[in-house]
C-alpha cells in the first residue's frame, strides 16, 4: 500500500509541477501574450484597454500570486476559458480529442503487438533469421525522426502513386456518419499516418521485449519448465513472455508521452486535425488558454497511464507492494 | 529519450562487469562489432562533412544564384530551391550546425543527468528523495509538448534549441546513473576514500564518475539519438530560427515551399534522409555498445559462423 | 492615432503569408468619393445576369484551423466567414478602381448615398427601404444606429477605434427622420468614411439589442441573422454550407441576386491540403499562394483557371533614423541602390510580388497617383559605392565601409519568423548589400517581439508592411511617415513639420489638391528615402471559369478578389453567376 500511496503522492506533485511550469513560463518570457496584446493596442483608450484585458484574460494589474491560485483553481475545475478564436477550450478539445485518441491508441496497440511478437520470437530463435534481422533494422529506424517516415510515406504513396490520400481526417465534404464507406473513408485517410506511428514506435518495443525475454529465458523457473518437457510454444508464452512483459509496463507507460510528440508531428505532416495540429497551432497563435490546457491534456495523459501501469504491477507483482 | 532509456536499460546491468576489463578492451571489441563500424564510419562521415563543408560542395549554400527548383543533376546533385540555391550544399553546410547542437546537448544533459543522478545516489536521504522526485517529474511530463512550449516563448536560434533540449533530456539517464551510484555505494574503493576524508565532490567526480565511464558513453549516444531527431522536429515545426541552416530548418522551408507537391522532392526528403542517417549512425553504435558491453545480448552464433570462416 | 489588433492566425504568422492580417488601421484622412458623382450603382451585376440561378461553389482558402461555427461579424478571427455572405456595409469602396480623378469607386448599399456637411464634422447616410434581414423583420435606419452604438457599447467591437477617445473622431449616431444616420465627428472626418460606411458590418437591432451589450464581443452567434446574399445553412468543423438568400434585396424579377445557389466554404489546415483541393479542379475561387503555380495549377487547364495577384502595400526596408549611420542620407541612398528590386521580386518571391519602387505608389493598383518624374528607384551599385566615397565613407580590410570613426556599415535586419518568402527575399538583399560593402545580418523574431521592437525603435533596420491597405496610398503613407504615429506604424521615426503638414492639409483638400499633396510626398519619399520599399506585396487569387463567371479581373477590377478580403467578397458573391 505505501507503493500506491507514494507514486499518487509523486501523481499530485507532476501535475502540480506541470500546471506550474504551464503558469511561469509565458509569464516570464519575452514577447508573452499578455505584453503583445498591450503593446499593440498601444492608443486606444484606456476603457478600451482594460476591456481587452479582460477579454484575453492578462488582466497585469492584479497580484501575480492572487492569479496564481485562481489559475489553479480554474484548470482543476476544467475552466479553461476561451481560445482566441473564443470558443471554450473545453469543447475546441473535446471535438478534436477523438482523433487523435483513435489514432494514437490504435497505432500504439499495433505497435506494442507487432513489437512484443517479434522481440518474444527473436529472444526465442536467437540468433535465427528474424533475430538477425528485424531488431536491429527496426532498431535503426526507431531512430529516425517520425516526420522524416511520414513525409517518405506521403510522398511515395500520396504524392507519387496517388494511392492515399495527402491530408485530413476524411475527405472535404464527407458528410460524418456511421455509415461503411465513411468508415472507409476516415480508415484511408488514418493510414498514412498511423503507420508513420507504428514504425517508428515498434522498434523501441521489440528492443525492450527482446532484451527482457533474454533474461528471463536464463531465469531457472523457465529451464525448470524446459526439464518437465512442456511444449516450447508453452514455455515461450506462460513462462518467459509474460514474466518479460511486467517490468516493462510502467516503461510502456512513459513511452506514451514519447508516442503523443510523435503524434503533434504526424498530425502536423499530414494536417490532420487532432490535438497535435490543434497544439501546434495555438503555439504558433500564441493562444495561451488553448495551449496550456492542451499541455496539461497531454501530462495528465501520461499520468493516468503510469497510475495505471503502477497499479497493474502492484497487482501482479508482490514483489512491488513492500518495495 | 526512448532509446536512449531501452539502451540504457541494459548497459546498466554490465557496468560493472566492463569497468573490471578497462575501458580500451572495450573499445577493441566495439571496434570488432559490425554494427558498431558501420555507424563509426557514418559518424565520421558526418564529422567530416561538418569540419571541411568547402571539401565537399563548393557552391555557397545561401547563393540563389541558379535556376529555380531545379530537379537532381551533374551540377546540382540534389537540384536546387525554389530561391535558386544547390541543394547539396545547403545538405553539407547544414551539417555543422546540427551536430553541433546534437553533440553539445547531448554532452551537457550527460553531465547534469551524471551530476544529479551520481548525487542522489551518493549523497542518499532527503536529496536523494528531492532528486529523485525532480526526475521523476521530468520524465513523466511529455517531452516533445514541453520542448513546444518553451521553444515557442523563446527567442528562436541555435541557442534556445540547446537550451530546451537540455532542459527537456536529462531526465532518463539521470535515473539510470542514479541506479548505477547505488550498487556501486558499498564497494570498498569508496568506503576507502571516505575513511581517507575526501570530500564528497571529490568521491562522486574522481571516485564514483570514472567507474562509470561506458554507462555514460552509452548516455550520451542515446541521447544523441533523441537530440537529432527532436531538434530537426521543432525546426520542422517552424520553432527554429529560419536565417540559420541546419537540415531542420531546410526541411521547413521544404515544407512551406510545397516541395513535395510542387515536384522537388530532394529538397524535402535529402535533409529528412540525413536527419534519419545520423541517428541511425548513433543507434548503430549503440546496439553494439550493449551487445558488447551485456554478452547475454552477443548475437552468439553468428559471431561463432564468423570465426569459423 | 490608434491601431488595433487582429489575431493572427496561423497561416500568417508560421508560413507564408498565405492569409493575410486584415487588419484595419484607424488613420485620419479623407475620403473624396465619400459622395457626389463617382458612385456605380449594385444593379450594375445586370450586364451579366441572365437570370439563372443554380451550381455549387467552392472555396479554397487556408483557414489554419478548423472552423468553430462562430459567425460574430466583429470577432476579428471568424468574421471572414460571416461579413460580405451574411452581414453587410452601408456602401462598398473599392481599393482597388479610381475614378480618373484617382478617388476610389464607391458603390452604395445598404446606404443608398451619403454627405458631409461644408466642414466636414457630420455625415448623413440615406439608409435604403425595402431591405429585409433574413428572418424577415424589416431592416431599418434603427439597425444603423443601433450598430455603431453598439461599438460604443462594447468597445472590443470597436475594431477601428471608431469612437476612442484621444483620436475620437465620433461624438453621436442619431436618427434623422425616418431613413437617415447622422454621424457627428469632433473635427473633420472624412477618412472615416472609408471605415464607417465600408468597414463595419451592420447587424440587426431585433437580436442584437437584447444581449449584454457590454458583451457582445463575445456572442457566438450561431445562427447569424443579416441581410446578406447567403444564409449560413450548415456549419461543421470542417465545412460551411451557405445557400442563397432567396429574399435578397437586391434581387428583381427575372434577375435573381446571387445566382449560385450553394457556397461551400471548408476548411484547410494546411496550404498544401488548400493547393491540392484546388489542383484538383474540386474548388473554384482560390485565394492560396501556390509554388510553381502555373505548372501545379494553371497547366492543369490552361483555358479555364486563373491567376491575379493585387498588389496593395508595400513591403519595405525599414531604416531607424535614430540610428546615427542610417541618419545619413547617403547610407540610405547606397542601401537603396544596392538593391536590385527586380531580383527580390524573382528569387524570393518567384515573381509573384512585384518589384516596388522608391515612392511608395503601389503600381499599378494607385497608377493614378504616381508620378514617374518623381521616382528615383535605380539598381546601381556603382552609384552605391560612389555616393559612400563621396560622404567620406572608406572600405575596412573586410571590405566593409566605415565612417571616419571607424564605425562600419554593419547593421542588423528584424524580421518575422515564418514568412519564409520575406527570409528568403532577405537572403537575397544581404548578398547585395555585401557586394557594395554594407554588411546586414538578419534576425527572426516573432510577430509579437517584432511588433514591440518596430513600434519601441530597437531595431537599425526591420523588413516588414504596414498592416492594411486602404483606398489610396494615403492609408499607407501617413502611417508609415506622420510623426504622430511614431510608437505606433512610423517604424523608420520619420519626423518632418512640413510632411506632418501636407498630411494634416489633405483633409480639407479637392482631389485635385490631394492628388498634389500625395505628389510631394513621393518626392519625400524618393528623396529621404525614410522608408525603402522593395517589393509588393499581393492579394493571392485564383478562379476556375469552368462552371462560373463574373470573376473579378486585371480588366475589370471591380473587387479586392481574395475570399478573405471584406465586404469585397460580398460584391463578388452577387456578380458571379453560372455558366451552363
Amino acid at each position: 500500500m505505501r507503493y500506491i500511496t507514494r507514486r499518487a503522492g509523486l501523481f499530485l506533485i507532476t501535475l502540480w509541477a506541470a500546471l506550474t511550469v504551464n503558469f511561469i513560463i509565458p509569464r516570464v518570457m519575452p514577447g508573452n501574450e499578455a505584453s503583445a496584446v498591450l503593446a499593440t493596442f498601444r492608443g486606444v483608450n484606456p476603457s478600451a484597454l482594460h476591456a481587452l484585458e479582460i477579454e484575453f484574460g492578462v488582466n497585469v494589474h492584479q497580484n501575480l500570486i492572487v492569479t496564481y491560485f485562481q489559475y489553479l483553481a480554474n484548470c482543476l475545475t476544467g475552466q479553461f476559458g476561451l481560445t482566441a478564436q473564443r470558443v471554450p477550450v473545453l469543447t475546441e478539445i473535446i471535438s478534436k480529442l477523438p482523433w487523435t485518441l483513435a489514432l494514437v491508441g490504435v497505432t500504439t496497440v499495433i505497435a506494442f503487438a507487432i513489437g512484443t511478437m517479434v522481440g518474444v520470437v527473436s529472444a526465442w530463435r536467437r540468433g535465427g533469421r528474424l533475430d538477425g534481422i528485424l531488431p536491429p533494422l527496426l532498431f535503426i529506424v526507431a531512430s529516425f525522426p517520425v516526420f522524416f517516415v511520414g513525409l517518405l510515406l506521403l510522398f511515395v504513396f500520396a504524392v507519387t502513386l496517388n494511392w492515399l490520400p495527402l491530408s485530413s481526417n476524411y475527405s472535404i465534404g464527407a458528410e460524418p456518419s456511421l455509415s461503411l464507406s465513411f468508415a472507409g473513408d476516415v480508415l484511408t485517410h488514418a493510414l498514412l499516418p498511423g503507420f508513420s506511428l507504428v514504425v517508428v514506435t515498434a522498434g523501441l518495443w521489440i528492443y525492450s521485449m527482446r532484451n527482457n525475454m533474454i533474461t528471463t529465458l536464463a531465469e531457472d523457473y523457465v529451464k525448470m519448465g524446459r526439464a518437465k518437457g512442456l511444449p516450447s510454444w508453452r514455455i515461450m508464452i506462460d513462462y518467459a513472455a509474460r514474466n518479460a512483459i511486467l517490468p516493462n509496463l510502467t516503461g510502456f507507460a512513459m513511452q506514451l508521452g514519447y508516442v503523443l510528440g510523435g503524434s503533434i508531428l504526424v498530425e502536423y505532416t499530414f494536417s490532420y486535425p487532432g490535438l497535435g495540429y490543434l497544439f501546434y497551432t495555438s503555439t504558433t497563435d500564441h493562444d495561451l488558454p488553448l495551449m496550456q490546457a492542451l499541455f496539461l491534456v497531454y501530462t495528465l495523459a501520461v499520468l493516468i497511464c503510469v497510475l495505471l501501469a503502477d497499479l497493474a504491477t502492484a497487482g501482479l507483482d508482490p514483489r512491488t507492494r513492500d518495495a | 529519450m526512448s532509446i536512449a532509456e531501452i539502451s540504457a536499460t541494459t548497459t546498466l546491468e554490465t557496468g560493472a562487469l566492463r569497468q573490471q576489463r578497462g575501458f580500451a578492451r572495450f573499445l577493441q571489441a566495439v571496434l570488432r562489432n559490425r554494427k558498431a563500424t558501420a555507424g563509426t564510419v557514418i559518424l565520421l562521415l558526418i564529422a567530416f562533412a561538418a569540419i571541411f563543408p568547402g571539401v565537399i560542395a563548393r557552391d555557397d549554400p545561401l547563393a540563389a544564384i541558379y535556376g529555380q527548383d531545379l530537379g537532381p543533376s551533374a551540377q546540382h546533385l540534389l537540384g536546387t530551391t525554389q530561391l535558386g540555391q544547390d541543394v547539396f550544399a545547403q545538405l553539407i553546410w547544414g551539417t555543422r550546425l546540427t551536430l553541433i547542437v546534437t553533440v553539445v546537448v547531448s554532452a551537457i544533459a550527460t553531465v547534469i543527468s551524471m551530476v544529479i543522478g551520481v548525487t542522489a545516489a551518493y549523497v542518499g536521504g532527503v536529496t536523494d528523495r528531492a532528486l529523485s522526485l525532480l526526475t521523476d517529474i521530468f520524465l513523466i511530463i511529455p517531452t516533445l509538448p514541453l520542448l513546444i512550449v518553451l521553444a515557442s516563448y523563446l527567442p528562436p536560434g541555435s541557442l534556445t534549441m540547446i537550451v530546451v533540449l537540455t532542459l527537456t533530456s536529462w531526465a532518463f539517464q539521470a535515473r539510470q546513473l542514479r541506479s548505477q551510484g547505488l550498487s556501486l555505494r558499498t564497494r570498498d574503493f569508496l568506503a576507502a576514500a571516505r575513511v581517507r576524508g575526501e570530500r564528497t565532490s571529490y568521491i562522486i567526480l574522481f571516485e564514483i564518475i570514472p567507474t562509470m565511464t561506458s554507462l555514460i558513453v552509452a548516455s550520451f549516444l542515446g541521447l544523441s539519438v533523441f537530440v537529432v531527431g527532436f531538434a530537426a522536429g521543432l525546426q520542422f515545426l517552424g520553432l527554429g530560427n529560419s536565417t540559420e541552416l541546419t537540415w531542420g530548418t531546410m526541411l521547413y522551408y521544404a515544407q512551406q515551399g510545397g516541395a513535395l507537391e510542387a515536384g522537388n522532392a530532394w529538397w524535402a526528403l535529402a535533409p529528412g534522409a540525413a536527419v534519419a542517417f545520423m541517428g541511425a549512425g548513433f543507434a548503430l553504435v549503440n546496439y553494439a555498445f550493449d551487445e558488447i558491453g551485456n554478452p547475454a545480448l552477443r548475437p552468439v552464433r553468428k559471431r561463432r559462423a564468423r570465426t569459423a570462416a | 492615432m490608434a491601431w488595433t489588433w487582429r489575431p493572427n492566425r496561423s497561416a500568417d504568422t508560421r508560413s507564408m503569408r498565405h492569409l493575410r492580417p486584415i487588419t484595419v488601421m484607424a488613420v485620419a484622412g479623407i475620403l473624396a468619393a465619400a459622395c457626389g458623382s463617382a458612385t456605380t450603382s449594385p444593379s450594375s451585376a445586370g450586364s451579366t445576369n441572365k437570370g439563372k440561378v443554380g451550381g455549387k461553389l467552392i472555396i479554397d482558402n487556408e483557414s489554419g484551423s478548423t472552423w468553430t461555427c462562430q459567425f460574430n461579424p466583429f470577432n476579428p478571427s471568424v468574421n471572414i466567414t460571416s461579413i460580405g455572405f451574411i452581414y453587410e456595409p452601408l456602401e462598398f469602396i473599392n481599393i482597388l478602381q479610381t475614378n480618373p480623378d484617382g478617388t476610389p469607386v464607391v458603390t452604395p448599399w445598404l446606404a443608398t448615398g451619403s454627405s458631409w456637411s461644408p466642414d466636414f464634422t457630420k455625415l448623413t447616410m440615406t439608409i435604403a427601404s425595402g431591405v429585409k434581414w433574413s428572418d424577415g423583420t424589416p431592416f431599418t435606419a434603427n439597425d444603423v444606429v443601433y450598430t455603431f452604438n453598439a461599438l460604443k457599447a462594447d468597445p472590443a467591437l470597436d475594431l477601428n477605434a471608431l469612437w476612442s477617445v484621444d483620436s475620437g473622431p465620433l461624438t453621436s449616431v442619431t436618427l434623422e427622420g425616418t431613413n437617415q444616420v447622422v454621424f457627428t465627428f469632433n473635427a473633420p472626418a472624412q477618412s472615416y468614411f472609408y471605415y464607417v460606411a465600408d468597414q463595419t458590418p451592420i447587424i440587426p437591432q431585433h437580436i442584437w439589442g437584447s444581449l449584454d451589450q457590454s458583451k457582445l464581443d463575445a456572442e457566438a452567434d450561431k445562427t447569424p441573422v443579416g441581410t446578406g446574399p447567403y444564409l449560413m445553412s450548415n456549419c461543421s468543423q470542417d465545412n460551411i454550407k451557405y445557400l442563397r438568400n432567396p429574399n435578397y434585396w437586391q434581387s428583381k424579377p427575372g434577375h435573381p441576386v446571387p445566382q449560385i445557389a450553394e457556397v461551400d466554404y471548408p476548411a484547410f489546415l494546411s496550404n498544401t491540403s488548400a493547393n491540392l483541393y484546388l489542383a484538383q479542379g474540386q474548388a473554384q475561387w482560390g485565394a492560396q499562394y501556390i509554388p510553381n503555380i502555373q505548372s501545379y495549377y494553371i497547366s492543369k487547364s490552361s483555358s479555364t483557371r486563373h491567376y491575379w495577384f493585387p498588389p496593395t502595400l508595400n513591403v519595405s526596408l525599414f531604416p531607424n533614423l535614430d540610428n546615427p549611420l542610417l541618419s545619413n542620407l547617403a547610407v540610405r541612398q547606397a542601401i537603396s541602390l544596392a538593391i536590385n528590386r527586380q531580383q527580390v521580386s524573382q528569387r524570393g518571391e518567384s515573381g509573384y510580388e512585384p518589384a516596388a519602387n522608391q515612392t511608395g505608389i503601389v503600381l499599378p493598383t494607385y497608377k493614378a497617383w504616381y508620378d514617374k518624374s518623381i521616382d528615383t528607384t535605380a539598381y546601381d551599385p556603382a552609384k552605391a559605392d560612389q555616393i559612400l566615397a563621396a560622404a567620406g565613407f572608406t572600405k575596412g580590410s573586410d571590405g566593409i565601409y566605415q565612417n571616419g570613426q571607424g564605425q562600419p556599415l554593419s547593421f542588423t535586419i528584424k524580421t518575422i519568423s515564418g514568412y519564409t518568402d520575406w527570409d528568403a527575399s532577405l537572403q537575397v538583399i544581404t548578398q547585395e548589400l555585401k557586394a557594395v560593402g554594407i554588411q546586414v545580418t538578419v534576425q527572426d523574431e516573432d510577430s509579437d517581439p517584432y511588433t514591440n521592437d518596430t513600434q519601441n525603435g530597437t531595431f537599425q533596420l526591420a523588413y516588414g508592411e504596414m498592416p492594411v491597405a486602404g483606398p489610396g496610398p494615403y492609408y499607407e503613407l501617413r502611417p508609415m511617415l506622420f510623426s504622430g504615429s511614431i510608437g505606433s506604424t512610423n517604424y523608420s521615426r520619420y519626423k518632418s513639420s512640413s510632411t506632418d503638414a501636407l498630411f494634416n492639409q489633405y483633409s480639407g483638400a479637392s482631389p485635385a489638391q490631394q492628388l498634389q499633396i500625395i505628389q510631394q510626398i513621393e518626392g519625400v519619399m524618393a528623396q529621404d528615402l525614410p522608408v525603402i520599399p522593395v517589393v509588393e506585396g499581393v492579394d493571392w487569387y485564383q478562379y476556375d471559369t469552368t462552371s462560373f463567371g463574373g470573376w473579378p479581373t486585371p480588366a475589370n477590377p471591380y473587387a479586392q478578389p481574395p475570399v478573405w478580403a471584406t465586404p469585397d467578397n460580398g460584391m463578388v458573391l452577387t456578380r458571379l453567376y453560372p455558366v451552363s
